[in-house]
């Protein structure tokens, strides 16, 4: 057969499984589709079409929401006072003819009086309202909520004000600084502004002027009320569009867009009043748009994967011409397809670009693949919401809390949402920074995907064996001699780097002291765990002689796998992370980041390291699971040990 | 067209099946029996391809039962073959004759002929909503999309009524005169008496006993003979129709039985031959009992001989 032919048979065999592959997602998004019968469809399609519509609209009309705080204060106001429109604009007061008589008899709460102008004496030196309360806890409510109105009535008022410099006197821009870059000593010009946003000067300045401020709250606020009540009217649209004009940036620069600010809190620059905490309520949104929906998406997964076992339906194809991988192609396909499309509805409703998508799709393929592993281990139903629930509860968590930190900490990266945040702030992202977020998913996603193809047969689909087992059966399934186990411990390097970032991400918390020798025990126990586990399933399942030769050449080649795997975190360096403190101690051990001179050394070191803990694992695993797990932890000790030398050598 | 050697399949310490060998002839119709857990399904699923050996080898068509090539050639029926109740009869074999790679049309004439043949009604109405019969014929359809040389089919009239037995064990047998090679199993012997052309009994992962259902009588049957005469002789008990019965194992008894009734003046009236069922010599094999009762259309009278009844004048 010459080449010519070999190609082409090749390209046709790559066809028909192409067409196999298409037959059964068609099908397969057919059965899923078909679960759903006809009027449950409906009802759901009228359901969001009513909700849609009655929160479109309550939203549109600001009815959203008939509080029953509306009207609940009577205030005794003239028709010509400014103060008029205050209380109008206020859903908790309503105007009443000003009448002393029905202060007394308790048919107002409040009483807006004139204005009393200073004198030349002690008293205030500004103009004074007169306000007054009716006796009793209503009449001190009413005056709060007075004063609330007016504070909130003056704010958009001043927002409309077109000399800027006028509405706001003082304008401070913040900067927030990445904790790695900050050091001991406050830098340059970033250091004054952190400086300045320090908890203790925030407070002491504002709330010397707030105290003031409330205590002329009925008094200053007349003045400037009376300088230009006007009507009021107009909204915040017509601020952006004053922002033209040269007057300072209110709502311009940096993070300052009102998508922002509705986003990520706050906002950076303005007054002092208008600028709040950063709060996560971006990384909150989007974990809520992106991940909810792959909640669905899952479940219906999960269970066309688990219903296949259940019923013994999935036979019938692997008897088919069908490679298994196929099958779990075909079936995958429509989930991904949906999980692909709903992330690029949702990144074009929220102004995110082809990037949002290219972030957000590994996620959605990581949810697929753990879920189709878990269903493949499930042994019911309700088995099966436990393993969606976990993976929905440990992917969220994983994806969410590390982007709550985006300005914050380059350990914000380990989560793809993290680049959605960046590209929505403006931020650019590089081509590092989007390998080292979304390299662990990625890959996760193929090795996930291969253990569960592993036990897509026969005699694991149709099985009652426990969880464990078939954890073992699938990481069995992949080995088939002593180069194979190298293998497969490379291919857990994402897991490893996954565990060890979220531990990364969860212990920098702690005082430097206790972290670093935490993070150091914890990643050697993940290493050796990552190293030995398939080299005991190999064992168990009597795939190799259970010899002591066997075991340490196991070890060897484990530890091997995972030396050369590990080269790959050099990404890290890319990324930065090895800069903060925890990163060192996380990834230097590993013989990142180290100068020339003791590189070879710590090349070598390594690769001892890994191989020899491998072999005392593996010499516990030949035996029995009780010696497996003493081995383990003799194997961490060993591994933990290196790891507190390397870093008090060269830390 | 199929041969198994040293076939072995262990789980753990529990040996479901152990050093299974036979051959199987193009045409042949050819019958595994034996008790729940003697490893039958597990044989069947290993020809097929479903579960690997722990050793031996089994080709099926010329491929190794593992080759996904072999597929092509093999039609399997399950015990259990639950299909997808919201697709049709049409539309599910499609699905499968997709899978296979069978063109559109050679597809559309072949589901259409086997299921004339198999007197398949309600094409296109829903499977969730069809009889079991009907689900069952459908799954016979399936196995036969692909027009393959092997079919593999594991208890087929299992659960079904007489009626859609009967119908199912005749299709299988005319699967003979369309030269298919069928491995069938059942739990039930009169079905694997009245369909196969050779058998192997199996109990305990071995098998116990191989050959033709006669060749098995001959070598583990005990043939008796019930020989009736119109005088009391030694050795006769008095039957209800006055007569008098005596139970040999040999013709020479027989003979002996018939001399002396001459002598005493009387006749042998009736011979009838015994032979031992294959329920019977798998019960003898495996000390077991089977497992399900038989249907109505297998029952026949047990207690009284009915093969083999000759006159007297035709005695030899």
């Amino acid at each position: 057969m010459t080449r010519v032919d070999r190609l082409r048979t090749r390209l046709a065999t790559a066809g028909r499984r192409l067409r196999r592959i298409a037959r059964i997602a068609r099908w397969e998004l057919g059965q899923s589709t078909s679960s759903y019968n006809r009027r449950t469809l409906a009802v759901i399609a009228v359901l969001v079409v009513v909700v849609a519509s009655v929160g479109t609209s309550a939203v549109a009309l600001g009815v959203a929401s008939p509080s029953p705080n509306t009207d609940i204060y009577r205030v005794g106001v003239a028709d010509n006072s400014p103060y008029t429109a205050v209380i109008d604009d206020h859903a908790s007061l309503t105007a009443r003819p000003p009448d002393r008589t029905a202060l007394a008899t308790g048919e107002i709460d409040l009483l807006i009086g004139g204005v009393r102008q200073p004198t030349a004496g002690p008293g205030p030196r500004s103009p004074t309202l007169l306000v007054e309360p009716a006796d009793g806890e209503k009449g001190d409510a009413a005056l709060t909520a007075f004063r609330s109105a007016v504070q909130s009535y003056n704010d958009r008022a001043m927002a409309l004000e077109p000399n800027r410099t006028a509405a706001y006197p003082v304008v401070v821009e913040l900067q927030y600084i990445p904790q790695s870059t900050l050091g001991p000593a406050a830098p340059t010009n970033a250091g004054n502004l952190t400086g300045d946003d320090t908890p203790g000067d925030d407070a002491d300045s504002d709330d010397g002027t707030d105290t003031d401020a409330n205590d002329t709250d009925t008094n200053g606020t007349a003045g400037n009320v009376d300088g230009g009540p006007a009507s009021g009217s107009g909204d915040n649209t017509t601020a952006t569009d004053n922002t033209d004009s040269d007057a300072p940036p209110v709502a311009d620069g940096g993070g300052g867009s009102l998508l922002d600010r509705a986003l990520f809190g706050g906002g950076t620059s303005g007054s002092p009043a208008e600028i709040q905490p950063p709060f996560p309520f971006g990384s909150l949104l989007l974990a809520f748009l992106f991940l909810v929906p792959m909640n669905f998406v899952i479940q219906s997964y999960g269970s066309s994967v688990l219903n296949e076992r259940i019923s013994r339906r999935g036979e019938l194809l692997l008897v088919a011409p069908v490679e298994r991988l196929d099958i779990v192609a075909g079936k995958t396909l429509p989930y991904a397809a949906i999980a692909v499309a709903t992330t690029a509805i949702i990144a074009a409703a929220i102004g995110g670009s082809l990037l949002s998508v290219a972030a957000v799709v590994p996620i959605a393929m990581t949810f697929l693949a753990a879920t189709f592993l878990g269903a493949m281990f499930a042994r019911s139903f309700k088995e099966l919401t436990f393993v969606t629930i976990t993976i929905t509860v440990f992917l969220t968590s994983y994806v969410f809390i590390p982007s709550i930190f985006t300005n914050v900490t380059p350990i914000a990266l380990i989560s793809p949402l993290t680049l959605v945040v960046m590209e929505l702030q403006g931020e650019a992202v590089t081509l590092g920074s989007y390998l080292f977020s979304t390299g662990p998913f990625y890959t996760s996603t193929a090795v996930l995907f291969l253990l569960g193809t592993g036990v897509y047969r026969e005699e694991d689909m149709f099985s009652q064996k426990p969880v464990p087992l078939k954890f073992l059966d699938a990481l069995d399934a992949r080995l088939s001699g002593i180069r194979s186990v190298g293998v497969l411990t490379a291919l857990f390097l994402p897991f490893v780097f996954i565990a060890e970032l979220l531990a990364i991400a969860v212990l920098f918390v702690l005082p430097i002291e206790v972290s670093i020798p935490l993070i150091l025990v914890v990643i050697a126990a993940v290493e050796e765990v990552a190293k030995s586990v398939h080299v005991f399933a190999g064992f168990e399942s009597d795939r190799f002689d259970r010899s002591v030769r066997t075991a340490l050449l196991l070890g060897i080649a484990s530890g091997i796998g995972f030396f050369v795997a590990e080269k790959f975190t050099v990404v890290a360096q890319l990324v930065g992370l090895p800069n903060l403190q925890l990163g060192e101690a996380a990834l230097q051990p590993a013989g990142i980041g180290i100068t020339p001179s003791t590189s070879l050394l710590l090349l070598a070191g390594p690769l001892v390291l890994h191989t020899v803990t491998t072999g005392v694992a593996a010499l516990g695993a030949r035996k029995n699971l009780w010696w497996y797990l003493v081995s383990l932890v003799a194997a961490t000790v060993i591994h933990a040990a290196y790891n507190f030398g390397v870093v008090t050598l060269y830390g | 067209m199929i041969e198994v050697s040293g076939l072995r399949k262990t789980y753990g310490d529990f040996a479901a099946v152990v050093d299974s060998k036979f051959e199987i002839d193009r045409g042949e119709i050819f019958g595994v029996v034996g008790p729940n857990g003697a490893g039958k399904t597990t044989t069947l699923k290993m020809l097929a391809g479903l579960i690997e050996p722990t050793a031996g080898t089994a080709t099926v068509a010329g491929y190794d039962a593992g080759d996904p090539e072999m597929r092509h050639q093999l039609g399997f029926l399950p015990e259990e073959s639950p299909l997808y109740e919201d697709m049709t009869a049409r539309s599910y074999l499609r699905f499968f004759a997709d899978l296979y790679d069978v063109p559109h049309e050679v597809a559309r004439d072949r589901i259409e002929s086997t299921l004339d043949r198999l007197d398949l009604e309600y094409r296109d109405r829903r499977l969730g909503d069809v009889s079991k019969g009907m689900k069952r014929k459908v799954a016979i359809a399936r196995s036969l999309v692909n027009d393959p040389d092997v079919l593999i089919y594991d208890e087929p009239a299992s659960g079904l009524d007489p009626l859609t037995t009967n119908s199912v064990l005749e299709f299988t047998e005319e699967l003979r005169e369309d030269d298919k090679t069928v491995i069938f199993s059942a739990h039930n012997l009169y079905h694997v008496e009245s369909v196969c052309d050779r058998v192997v009994i199996m109990n305990e992962g071995r098998i116990i006993a191989r050959g033709s259902v006669a060749d098995i009588r001959d070598q583990y049957g005990d043939t008796t003979y019930h020989v009736y005469s119109d005088t009391a002789l030694d050795g006769t008990d008095p039957t209800a129709d006055g007569r008098h019965r005596a139970v040999v194992e040999t013709m020479a008894e027989v003979e002996a039985i018939q001399a002396a009734a001459t002598d005493a003046g009387g006749s042998v009236t009736d011979i009838r031959t015994d032979e031992p069922s294959l329920e019977s010599i798998f019960l003898e094999l495996t000390g077991q009992q089977m497992p399900s009762p038989r249907t109505a259309t297998d029952t026949e009278p047990a207690s009284e001989p009915t093969t083999d009844q000759h006159e007297v004048e035709d005695a030899p």
